[in-house]
């Protein structure tokens, strides 16, 4: 049957979902409403790459539009500013009308901001698309001092890659430590170090009081009342699903549009995927909010079989990677829940894993070596893990001993 | 093809079956693998970003990057899931005698 299917958000998941639709559904017509006038890009390299002018815009799409075309996948760079879900409508700014059958909001999230007291609120930075990566690579070119505000993964991205354009960088973190809300404190430890020794500064379980601008200098005030002077300020202090145009409709929301382990939301033919949702998790039998370039993925072409018709689960271990200097970070599972950590190795150049063990079974791992060191095995400790997989811990901790073997066991 | 372009890699007892081992030959850096049907050979370096792929693990016919997770298929090369999107060069592999030897253009 021929159906008009809209995707609402041209980011990684909606055209995932696009093209698997095509896979699985050569007849309907399939369109990509997208607010950036850019085809879907990989964002990843915006805080890395990008910024070192190791890769530009053009490296970043995900597919050329011939690809589309020969898809027939439809493309349309339009701001969608109501909708209409009993009449199956959106509509656009300048009041056209978009009719579906099938829709699918893949919306992504939103940076959440500071919010300062006085007028400075223009001059804090964010970086989530393209043009603010344009933005920060262009304002940074000539400054010296730049300040994050945010030890999370996208902070300490961009300072390792202002370090490496010769910045002075420095790291605001409220919390303890850095990347607190998923990093075991070991690895977010090791991290730190290889920060300081590039040359950032971190400074940990502080505040900001105030920003202010005196002759082109910021100064931020610390709740300590010390006080740092930059050139330069940018946040990544965390983001929001981008759920604001469904406020007011009936669409069910919490934290994100709450969805089903088939990516289903509580509207018939309205389904949602990457990081607009709250989905729930058949093997953790919760639900949670995933923003990871995996996710963002594999939601989207799990999304695209439910909606040509291919009832599908959404069953995928969390993975997700973060590259800063020479290292890549790398956690599979959810690590917040174990009752045993087994350490496999010490020195970052052969790589350092910790597995996260709950009732003796694997939970998941976060790991961090020189460029792909421990990739290998947390890719198996994914595969441990959703297998429920009981590990011999002597393996685990013996750096000489191959994974692949515990795969191969069962 | 000439016998000169053949590079003795190592004996076949080198490699674990499903596994691989890293080559490098002059400036360049291979991958040789064992499947459960023969040897293969593809570049070492990943077409995404410039990694090792020896830290990479194989599973049946397929190497998947260590560091973002790209995989490939080892026989043909094809880049099969993203963000790999280049497929990875191949190469002839012949055994004589328990010896590995592949064929370099």
């Amino acid at each position: 049957m021929k159906n008009n299917i809209i995707i609402l958000g041209g980011g990684q998941a909606g055209i995932y979902a696009a093209r698997e639709i095509r896979q699985n559904d050569t007849e309907s017509n399939i369109k990509i409403l997208s607010e950036e006038n850019l085809l879907p890009y990989e964002r990843p390299p915006l805080s890395k790459d990008f910024l070192l002018d190791k890769k530009n815009e053009d490296d970043l799409y995900f597919h050329s539009i011939e690809v589309l075309k020969n898809e027939n996948i439809d493309f349309e760079n339009v701001l969608i500013n109501k909708v209409d879900f009993e009449h199956k409508k959106l509509f656009s700014k300048n009041e056209d009308v978009y009719t579906y059958d099938s829709l699918l909001i893949s919306t992504g999230s939103d940076n959440k901001r500071l919010s300062l007291d006085n007028n400075l609120n223009d001059d804090v930075y964010y970086l989530r698309n393209l043009e603010e990566a344009k933005i920060i690579k262009e304002k940074v070119s000539d400054k010296n001092k730049i300040t994050i505000i945010g030890g999370g993964f996208i902070g300490l991205e961009i300072a390792s890659s202002l370090s490496q354009l010769q910045k002075k960088v420095t790291v605001i973190e409220i919390g303890n430590q850095l990347m607190g809300r998923i990093i075991p404190k070991q690895i977010a430890d090791l991290v730190q170090n290889t920060h300081i020794e590039q040359g950032n500064e971190i400074i940990l379980n502080k505040q900001i009081d105030k920003i202010i601008k005196k002759n082109g200098i910021y100064e931020i005030l610390l709740n300590d009342n010390s006080i740092i002077e930059t050139d330069f300020v940018i946040a990544g202090i965390g983001s929001t699903p981008s759920v604001k145009l469904f406020e007011n409709t009936n669409l069910k929301l919490d934290n994100g549009i709450v969805t089903n382990q088939f990516c289903e939301t509580s509207i018939k033919d309205v389904y949602a995927a990457g990081d607009v949702c709250n989905f729930y998790h058949p093997f953790y039998e919760r639900n949670m909010r995933l923003e990871s370039y995996q996710h963002a993925q594999n939601h989207g072409i799990c999304a695209g079989k439910n909606i040509a018709g291919v009832k599908t689960e959404y069953t995928s271990i969390p993975w997700m990677w973060s590259d800063q200097f020479n290292l890549n970070l790398q956690l599979t599972g959810i690590c917040d829940d174990y009752d045993e950590i087994i350490a496999r190795g010490n020195d970052i150049n052969s790589g350092v894993i910790y597995f996260f063990l709950k009732n003796k079974i694997i939970k998941g791992a976060c790991g961090l070596g020189i460029a792909g060191k421990v990739g290998r095995d947390i890719r198996i400790t994914s595969k441990l893990t959703e297998k429920n997989t009981i590990v011999d811990k002597q393996i685990l901790s013996d750096q000489n001993q191959k994974l692949n073997k515990l795969i191969q066991k069962q | 093809m000439s016998e000169e372009n053949w590079i003795e890699v190592g004996s076949t007892d080198s490699i674990e079956e499903e596994d691989l081992i890293r080559f490098d030959h002059q400036d360049k850096t291979f991958c040789v693998y064992r499947l459960t049907d023969g040897f293969y050979a593809t570049d070492g370096i990943c077409t995404h970003e410039a990694v090792h792929l020896e830290d990479g693990l194989v599973m049946d016919d397929e190497i998947e990057c260590p560091m973002h997770q790209g995989i490939f298929n080892i026989k043909s090369g094809e880049a099969l899931s993203p963000p790999a999107c280049e497929d990875l060069k191949t190469y002839p592999v012949k055994v004589d005698n328990d010896k590995i030897f592949i064929k370099i253009d």
